[in-house]
């Protein structure tokens, strides 16, 4: 996670960095320590501190992690000879390396040779079956290839064995999601609101999927996780106050002619529906006035 | 009479330092000879597996309350039913620390390693210490002690007139080698592989069993009461949505 005072760091270094006034090494360390995505920054600060003999040889063993930094960059913005020439160079310095070869594979996969870049991850599995990134590099090439339910069985038996890994479970969730195996997907993201139950997006992804499952029960949990993610925003999500809306004109629908039992499913917070109406129109009048009428009437059309 | 030992500076410059520079010199040594013949230790699918399945089991004792009833149940039967649980260990088949490193060569291997890369050197440097410099008195504290510390600070001299507050050579090598450590950790950097002290409480604490571990969540999570926390969100997001909208 980054806090807010490395934020702030960050922001006054890429200023400074962008306006020539130095620093550049130390922007390319904080970015690699927060592992966050500036590739097109790394790679243009990188490769000019790697292209400038001084500047490179001041770093000593350093030298090398810039190498694998601006590498990966410049795969990311398809400067694929840049790349080449990283890896060149590393290759040249660490010719047994596991981790050149995890970069060679890469980069065999950014220049689109699926089969060979699959069998480079084979090989390297096979002297470190436990290395995660690799099996998800395979992952991501069989996503690529366009084979989602491929992909769900490498990442289920990926995560059989790392089960406690929540990215994986987030991306299965999604795969999931794309080929509208709705049963699955909650469950993947049931898995990621107990390892994270502060994450709003979690509760309002998985109100999502429970409200598309449809159902008199699962839309009376759907506005549950809803609630919650207004909860845990403040009430800022408005994807989640819509969320409340619908269901509730989903649940007076399907409670039709049931016994008052189900009836009173929303009795522990009556109000809540119109409050978030009420909330949807006054966020309109602020940030989107001309659209009043239109949110106004798509409102009214649920008859809540 | 105590007070009339006078120690000969030779004492202090053939013995008491040249001691201490070697003793700091065989641990640097030591040092690298280990990081040479250290190797990676492979990591095990079973144990990492067990670990993640204690961690998701953690997660899901924690954050129980946020899921619906019927998907707990379902993942605690998952856990903790007693066919093919994940957490379930049977009875008997919870693996043995020592009867697993007699299994795998790999670890006794490393154990020897470690072991040798401690016991030898230490050995040589005793034997040395008491080949040249039995029965000397190196050094003077300059404090009193009581007669308990004699043991200590005397190792070698069976003399119970001399005051204890004189260091024989042997107690000298004994207190530089386990008084080195925060100089190694300032020169070798803060990981260094020479923790005596440590190492042998490893060695004691080999027992250390990981299906303990499993069957310990396993019960922590039967016990759990599911209550669902979600009902109470709805009337703190309507007093939210009520500030809001004010």
């Amino acid at each position: 996670m980054v806090t807010k005072t490395e934020e702030t760091q960050l922001k006054q270094l890429e200023n400074q960095v962008d306006n020539g006034g130095g620093g550049a090494w130390e922007y390319l360390c904080l970015v690699r320590k927060l592992k966050i995505r500036r590739s097109e920054k790394v790679l243009k600060h990188g490769s000019s501190i790697l292209n400038d003999p001084g500047k490179r040889s001041a770093l000593g063993p350093d030298e090398w992690t810039l190498n694998e930094q601006v590498a990966i960059a410049a795969m990311d913005c398809q400067c694929l000879d840049v790349a080449q020439n990283c890896i060149k160079a590393l290759q040249k310095k660490f010719p047994e390396s596991k981790r050149v070869g995890k970069l060679e594979a890469l980069l065999l996969e950014a220049k689109g040779l699926w089969g060979e870049a699959e069998e480079a991850y084979s090989s390297l599995l096979e002297d470190n079956p436990l290395d995660q990134a690799i099996h998800k590099r395979r992952v991501a090439i069989t996503k690529a290839l366009g084979k989602p339910s491929l992909a769900i069985e490498l990442l289920s038996k990926y995560l059989e064995l790392f089960m406690a890994d929540h990215d994986a479970w987030r991306e299965l969730a999604e795969i999931y999601l794309s080929l509208q195996m709705y049963k699955q997907a909650a469950f993947c993201y049931e898995e990621l609101i107990l390892s994270q139950p502060t994450v709003p997006l979690y509760h309002l992804a998985y109100a999502d999927v429970l409200y598309t499952i449809g159902g008199l029960e699962n839309v009376i949990s759907a506005r549950k996780y809803y609630a919650a993610t207004i909860d845990l925003t403040g009430g800022k999500n408005t994807r989640a106050l819509l969320g409340i809306c619908l269901c509730a004109s989903a649940i007076a629908q399907l409670s039709k002619g049931r016994n008052k039992e189900d009836r009173d499913a929303t009795a522990a917070a009556p109000e809540l529906h119109s409050l978030a109406a009420a909330a949807i129109e006054k966020e309109y009048k602020q940030k989107a006035p001309a659209k009043l009428q239109l949110i106004s009437s798509a409102l009214r059309s649920l008859k809540l | 009479m105590a007070e009339d030992l006078v120690l000969d500076t030779a004492i202090r410059d053939w013995v008491l330092i040249p001691l201490s520079v070697v003793m700091v010199l065989i641990g640097i040594l030591r040092y690298f000879v280990s990081k040479l013949m250290r190797s990676s230790p492979a990591p095990d699918a079973k144990m990492a597996k067990e670990g993640q399945v204690i961690i998701r089991a953690r997660n899901l004792k924690a954050g129980a309350n946020f899921i619906p009833p019927k998907s707990f149940r379902a993942r605690r039967f998952y856990f903790s039913n007693e066919e093919n649980g994940l957490l379930y260990v049977p009875k008997g088949q919870a693996t043995n620390p020592q009867a697993q490193m007699f299994s795998d060569p790999n670890m006794a291997m490393d154990m020897m390693k470690k072991n040798l890369s401690m016991i030898i050197p230490q050995t040589l440097t005793f034997a040395w210490v008491n080949f040249f410099f039995s029965g000397f008195v190196a050094a003077k504290i300059p404090f009193p002690l009581t007669q308990r510390f004699r043991s200590m600070l005397q190792n070698g001299i069976d003399l119970s007139t001399v005051d204890v507050s004189y260091v024989s050579s042997r107690s000298w090598y004994f207190l530089n080698l386990f008084g080195l450590r925060g100089l190694f950790s300032l020169i070798l950097g803060d990981e260094n592989a020479i923790d005596d002290t440590q190492r042998m409480m490893q060695m004691g604490g080999l027992g250390f069993d990981p299906s303990k571990s499993l069957s310990a969540e396993k019960d922590g999570l039967d016990i759990i009461q599911h209550e669902w926390a979600l009902p109470r969100f709805e009337q703190r997001a309507e007093s939210v949505l009520r500030k809001l909208v004010k």
